[in-house]
């Protein structure tokens, strides 16, 4: 498991939110088809940590990496730290593809429109190839039909359906999920869990913000359990849930087991 | 009703342009004044805050009259002075349009400050992260994703503002300047009929506003996509 190729690299994120340290160093490394669930209480900083990849959060300290390109980094005028370069950052993010736990689609446009605003002003795709492969994509996660519809007539299931199909659009190298199915009703659970099944079988780089242990466990081939901003566990998640080395670990199973 | 007609000119020509001239003239100064008192409000340096602050705090805490006299008047005089001090400029005449025009666009921004800040701030902040997600660049998502949800969510309050300010321009009466309802009330007054030519002013009001709030509804319409109605 070198990290000469591997699709991201991250080392020993920092970040403090005021005098509140809420990553006290973490690293992950992922590469290409890996699919790692991360999981850990609220409070814990999973949350956090996946929001300093794409630098929606600044990090305080520590290197992301992208296919082996690090985003370059130095401090501000406060001492605070920030990105050399906002050209590439906003590049690799376009690598990083989000998916956030309250959808956010942009309530003005279209499920359709959602799906190609990005690929057509950001990777700069003809309009009509991008309408193509957006109806493609909306049609694998189940909700072509409603391709006209805007996101305040879907319901929160078909709406991050959505979401992942916007996300797909940019053809990222990553995908960041952030508690994908925390804000939809039980009912509604399935449908999106099955989407991300389906990615994670297609050979698709995921990392996995998420309290669906179910999802942890048989689809990711790597777990990582946060607590208080590091990382208390790690590892193959068939020995982890059977054989949970960390007393926090088996703690948190049996609290969130049902 | 027969000098109405005869006078028609003077006050529904000369005099309406000019209030529509002074209204729509100040509605692109105070937009202006607005979305920069807005995003001096919004922005994360302490004297910009402090600049708005003052700017909304004070204008919105005085009629409107005594800043229109303040201003015009005491603006002159003040303009004049500092060109002297500096040695940078001789005498400026402030023409009455130019200030009338100014004055109100000043005054009404402050209102517009508060329209365009509280409009910004519905747009969900999830959605702007979502766009920084994509590799978006800030000039894409306040075009693509900010003003167009900015504008939908202004309207309603910037239609308010807007017929308060095309009332306020009947002010400009007092420095001077021929509006309608200057020209009405001195006709008015010399053919001893006030009523009827005030009457008639008051009408032109009221099909003016009633144009503004068609005109804005169809504009508020067509950008409400994807606001769902209960």
């Amino acid at each position: 498991m070198s990290q000469a190729n591997a699709t991201l690299v991250v080392e020993d994120i920092h970040k403090s939110f005021g005098a509140v340290e809420v990553l006290k160093g973490i690293s992950l490394t992922a590469h290409k088809g890996d699919v790692v669930s991360i999981l850990g209480s609220s409070g814990s900083g999973k949350s956090t940590f996946l929001r300093c990849i794409n630098l929606l959060e600044t990090p305080n300290s520590g290197i992301v990496s992208v296919n082996g390109e690090v985003i370059e980094m130095r401090s501000g005028k406060n001492g605070e730290p920030m990105a050399v370069n906002r050209k590439q950052v906003e590049r690799l993010r376009t690598r990083l593809a989000m998916v956030f736990q309250s959808f956010n689609l942009w309530s003005h446009m279209t499920v359709l429109q959602n799906v190609i605003e990005a690929p057509i002003h950001v990777l700069g795709v003809p309009k009509a190839e991008a309408t193509e492969q957006a109806k493609a994509l909306l049609d694998k996660v189940g909700i072509l039909e409603r391709m006209d519809y805007y996101p305040a007539h879907l319901s929160g299931g078909q709406q991050q359906r959505v979401a992942i199909a916007r996300a797909l659009a940019m053809n990222p190298d990553v995908m960041l999920f952030d508690e994908p199915t925390s804000a939809l009703d039980p009912e509604l659970v399935g449908e999106v869990l099955k989407v991300m099944r389906d990615l994670a079988d297609e050979g698709r780089t995921m990392l996995v913000v998420t309290h669906e242990m179910s999802f942890a466990r048989d689809v990711s081939n790597k777990v990582m359990f946060l607590h208080q901003g590091r990382v208390e566990e790690e590892g193959d998640p068939q020995q982890m849930f059977s054989a949970p080395k960390t007393e926090r670990f088996k703690g948190f199973l049996a609290n969130t087991r049902t | 009703m027969q000098n109405i007609w005869e006078y028609r000119d003077l006050i529904f020509i000369k005099g309406g342009l000019l209030t529509i001239e002074v209204g729509l003239g100040s509605l692109v100064i105070a937009t202006l004044f607005g979305l920069l008192g807005a995003w001096a409000k919004l922005a994360s340096n302490i004297l910009l805050n402090t600049l708005a602050m003052g700017y909304t705090t004070i204008i919105r805490g005085i009629p409107d009259l005594v800043l229109m006299m303040i201003i015009f008047f005491e603006g002159q005089i003040f303009l004049n002075y500092s060109g002297e001090v500096l040695g940078l400029w001789g005498y400026v005449e402030i023409s009455p349009l130019t200030a009338g025009i100014g004055t109100i666009g000043f005054i009404m921004g402050a209102y517009y400050t508060e329209t365009f800040r509280g409009a910004f701030l519905s747009i969900p902040n999830g959605q702007i992260e979502a766009g920084i997600a994509c590799g978006m660049s800030r000039a894409l998502i306040f075009r693509r994703i900010i003003w167009p949800q900015l504008v939908r969510y202004a309207l309603p309050s910037f239609t308010n503002n807007w017929l308060v300010q095309l009332k306020t321009t009947a002010l400009v009466s007092i420095i001077g300047l021929q509006d309608i309802v200057y020209n009405a009330n001195a006709i008015g007054r010399k053919l001893r009929e006030p009523f009827t030519f005030l009457f008639a002013a008051l009408l032109f009001y009221l099909v003016l506003t009633a144009v503004s709030e068609i005109l804005l509804r169809s504009l508020e319409k067509k950008y409400s996509a994807g606001v769902r109605r209960v």
